[in-house]
């Protein structure tokens, strides 16, 4: 026993040392959310005069079937590597409101007819002037792929080039997210008639009116990137090239900080916060998105206790989003509906019906549908950490209402064969994962909607009245009208409780405050981490 | 003229052994679930962008038709396009080749360097002192530590504290060939760790059962000196389990690069391998398990050849009608 102190202090010295505690706050955590601006985590300061190097560390790398070509690319990072090198009509602000783009400004003649006045100094980086036909040819080069992206597009009826620097895009309905849709890189402006003539090749080269160049890319290592010299912003830029490494692993993206071989790095655990808090050099900020993670419950087993909607309704019900905020996401998560809650116009999270349940109320409804004592099955997919620790506090959550969850954590490619590319009923209850939330409040509702969003056929069944719901909110104009529809949406949504959303995903970007200013926004719709590059001012020429 | 008997023998025999391995990492491959037209359109895709994906990689055939054809190709030496970056897969597996190489050259090193002087000090001293208990209790952890609770652990360390080497910042040996090499310091080391117990552990027993030899007794009794038996007659003739093990070190490196390479970053083939399978990237993936078949089976070969070389006793044609 006398050696008991000592060995308990050794134990907690050890302890100490391997968890990296030193005692000291967790600043950079604590105020990661802190706007030094309105709608900014941190703004460059232009007054450096700066060149160089931009070296990122990003978690993945741009895998998509049509190699660089944008307008297939579905994935945020794509989105993100791509628009340093290409451009759209329209920018999204920090307030996602729709700033000008290629396009310098806009007239909404009426909710069926846009008519786009184009820049007259924007050169593609062949060196090529860009031309009203670019504009209504990427147009309709997207929608002939029948993308995603093309889908969220709308009902474009016609785009026609209508002046000089002018185009004019008629839709068959209203459409409001159509400048949300414009706003992303898989609507890039393209050197359509190089692309259409055979000299571009958009599966293996970018070639965009972008400030940047890519000279080189090795398949999930790295990217190489220079100036444009034909950036119609170039005497702006305070970055000369930029050197992307593609690391998976957050340790190294950790270390990469800490030793200032990256200068930016992205993280999708908030762990990071708390990580990088013994690294003075570092600033470390929270992104919030638009993005949320959200529950499968599926509706097309009848052999499931799931497929009886007082069922659904009640799980719904048992998760508490807070908590789960809290224990997954250093409570950095918020609790949202289906129109994403850091949006314009969204509903309001605490509103929803299942909030308005007390436990008695969960526990008899589970009670009247004969479902107290059950067993789901879980999965969900390993290649981020939230998903997993998002499964396990659900797991807790719904122990005390007298439902089992087993959970099974496998990787992507088994969980998409558990619930998609297929005619049968999903093979789990419950899967856990996320959605692009993208800039406008009803572009990710449109996953709800079983007419347009046939991938969801093997775990939901929706119903017309959704899917009704689901189109008025896309054709509403903004404004009061439109954010009651998208109130009851979120209602129906949250009581059908098939894709429950949950909370939203946010990023952690960490960055050397010693060398390197950049701007950051604190909302962000399409994974963009790049946003505002061309305002990034480097501290050392890197 | 006996290598020459044998030799054509064990070529047939290693050309069943990968045979048989291209055969079972086909059918490895597509039995897991999801694929990659799945992984690569994702799950807002419909079912005929999966299918016209899937035709353009030829996966629209039978699978006797698809393995046949690939291996029709492979036997000319065309593994076929990386399905994810849509490159030949010899090209990709080339370009990361080097970096494999040079980590497992590096973790072989220092196996060498300190796992047979390490066993030949435990053998020499197994009855008596200290030493030998430490150099055991060495090898028994290094044996049981899986290197990637190692690798985490040391990335942990190395990543949170300035301990003067960095992780996760490579450097191609191809183009700055020092960097190269202290960029993979730790993940060599890392790797070594398991090989470095087991060769001191097969060595020390190998000692020990040399040393009761006649041989050694006469030697003491000539009066050679300690130093003297040991390098020119113990070790000689304990080297060869130990050349044995090399083979099958050879194949654990390859195995072992897999997840340190993960854990340190190392764009390496193990990394790479990873990745394909994470993408169900199948052309990378029998390339790559093919060609770590062929290392081990060629390895085993020249240890074989080595074994006979260093101990003449071992009858390389007797070895040879045995295969």
């Amino acid at each position: 026993m006398r050696h008991a102190f000592p060995l308990i202090g050794g134990l907690a010295a050890a302890t100490l040392l391997l968890t990296g505690c030193t005692g000291e706050p967790a600043g950079n955590g604590d105020d990661a959310a802190a706007e030094v601006a309105p709608g900014f985590l941190a703004v460059a300061d232009e007054s450096i005069a700066s060149s160089g190097t931009f070296r990122a560390y990003l978690d993945y790398d741009t895998v998509e079937p049509n190699g660089l070509d944008p307008r297939t690319a579905d994935t945020a990072r794509s989105w993100t590597i791509m628009g340093l090198a290409y451009e759209t009509l329209v920018n999204i602000d920090e307030n996602f409101e729709f700033t000008p783009g290629l396009a310098e400004s806009w007239d909404e003649v009426s909710p069926t007819e846009y008519v786009f006045h184009l820049r007259d100094d924007a050169v593609f980086s062949n060196g090529r002037p860009m031309t009203a036909e670019d504009v209504k040819g990427s147009i309709e080069l997207l929608l002939e792929t029948g993308s995603a992206w093309s889908l969220q597009l709308g009902p474009i009826e016609s785009v026609e080039v209508t002046g000089d620097l002018e185009v004019t895009v008629k839709l068959s309905a209203p459409y409001t997210a159509l400048l949300g849709a414009l706003a992303n890189t898989p609507a890039a402006i393209l050197p359509v008639q190089e692309v259409r003539d055979g000299t571009v090749d958009l599966k293996t080269e970018m070639v965009g009116t972008g400030p940047f160049v890519p000279t080189a890319h090795v398949q999930d290592e790295s990217w190489s990137f220079e100036q444009n010299p034909h950036y119609h912003g170039l005497d702006e830029l305070g970055i000369d090239a930029v050197e992307l490494e593609i690391v998976p692993d957050e340790a190294n993206r950790l270390a990469a900080i800490r030793d200032g071989s990256a200068q930016y790095v992205f993280f999708n655990n908030a762990d990071a916060l708390d990580l990088l808090a013994g690294t003075p050099e570092a600033k470390v900020v929270n992104q919030q998105n638009t993005d949320f993670y959200y529950v499968i419950l599926n509706s097309t087993n009848p052999d499931s206790p799931l497929a009886d909607e007082r069922v659904r309704f009640a799980v719904n019900a048992a998760i508490d989003r807070a908590q789960l905020s809290d224990l997954t996401l250093a409570g950095h998560g918020l609790a949202t509906g289906v129109s994403p809650v850091s949006l314009p116009g969204a509903c309001d999270p605490e509103e929803l019906p299942s909030q308005q349940l007390s436990d008695e109320e969960i526990t008899k409804l589970l009670a009247d549908a004969g479902a107290e004592n059950i067993t789901l099955s879980l999965q969900t997919w390993n290649s981020e950490s939230a998903p997993g620790k998002i499964a396990q506090v659900i797991q807790q959550q719904l122990e005390p209402f007298g439902v089992t969850v087993d959970i099974e954590i496998v990787d992507d490619a088994t969980y998409g064969a558990t619930f998609y590319g297929s005619d049968e009923t999903a093979g789990a209850d419950i899967g856990v994962s996320w959605y692009a939330g993208y800039g406008d409040a009803a572009m990710v509702s449109r996953w709800w909607n079983t007419d347009q969003a046939g991938f969801t056929a093997r775990f939901m069944q929706g119903s017309p009245e959704l899917n009704q719901l689901v189109v008025d909110a896309s054709e509403e104009p903004a404004g009061e009208g439109r954010d009651a529809t998208l109130t009851k949406l979120c209602a129906a949504v949250d009581e059908g409780a098939e894709q429950v959303p949950l909370m939203t995903r946010p990023g952690v970007i960490a960055y050397r405050d010693d060398l390197i200013s950049p701007t950051i926004n604190s909302n962000e719709g399409y994974g963009d981490i790049f946003r505002y590059v061309t305002d990034f001012r480097l501290k050392s020429e890197g | 003229m006996r290598l020459l008997h044998w030799l054509p023998g064990r070529l047939l025999s290693a050309i069943i052994v990968l045979l048989g391995a291209s055969i079972l990492i086909f059918a490895a491959v597509r039995s897991l679930p999801g694929d990659f037209a799945q992984i690569v359109l994702g799950p807002l895709s419909n079912e005929e962008q999966r299918e016209q994906l899937r035709q353009s990689f030829g996966f629209d055939r039978s699978l006797p038709e698809q393995y046949l054809l690939w291996l029709g190709n492979a036997a000319r030496g065309d593994f076929g396009l990386s399905l994810a970056s849509q490159q030949p897969v010899l090209d990709e597996l080339a370009s990361r080749l080097p970096v494999t190489a040079l980590l497992a050259g590096m973790a072989m090193l220092v196996t060498i360097a300190i796992g047979i002087p390490l066993g030949v000090y435990a053998g020499t001293h197994a009855s008596t002192g200290r030493g030998s208990a430490a150099a055991r209790i060495v090898s028994t952890i290094g044996i049981s530590f899986p290197e990637f609770v190692l690798g985490c652990l040391v990335v942990f360390l190395f990543s949170r504290f300035d301990l003067g080497l960095s992780v996760g910042a490579f450097t191609s040996p191809t183009t700055d060939f020092g960097r190269g090499v202290v960029s993979l310091l730790l993940p060599a080391l890392v790797l070594s760790v398991f090989c470095v117990a087991a060769t001191a552990r097969t060595t020390r027993d190998a000692v020990i059962g040399v040393l009761v030899e006649p041989h050694i007794a006469a030697s003491v009794a000539r009066g050679e000196p300690k130093g003297f038996i040991i390098r020119h007659h113990v070790l000689r003739n304990a080297l060869i389990p130990v050349l044995t093990l090399t083979a099958t070190i050879t194949a654990y490196l390859l195995g072992g690069a897999v997840i340190v390479e993960r854990v340190f970053n190392v764009p390496g083939i193990g990394s790479y391998l990873v990745l394909a399978l994470d993408r169900r990237d199948y052309t990378v993936i029998q390339a790559g398990v093919l060609l770590a078949t062929a290392v081990f089976v060629i390895a085993s070969l020249l240890i074989d050849v080595l074994t006979g070389l260093v101990d003449p006793r071992v009858s390389v044609a007797k070895k040879g009608r045995g295969a």
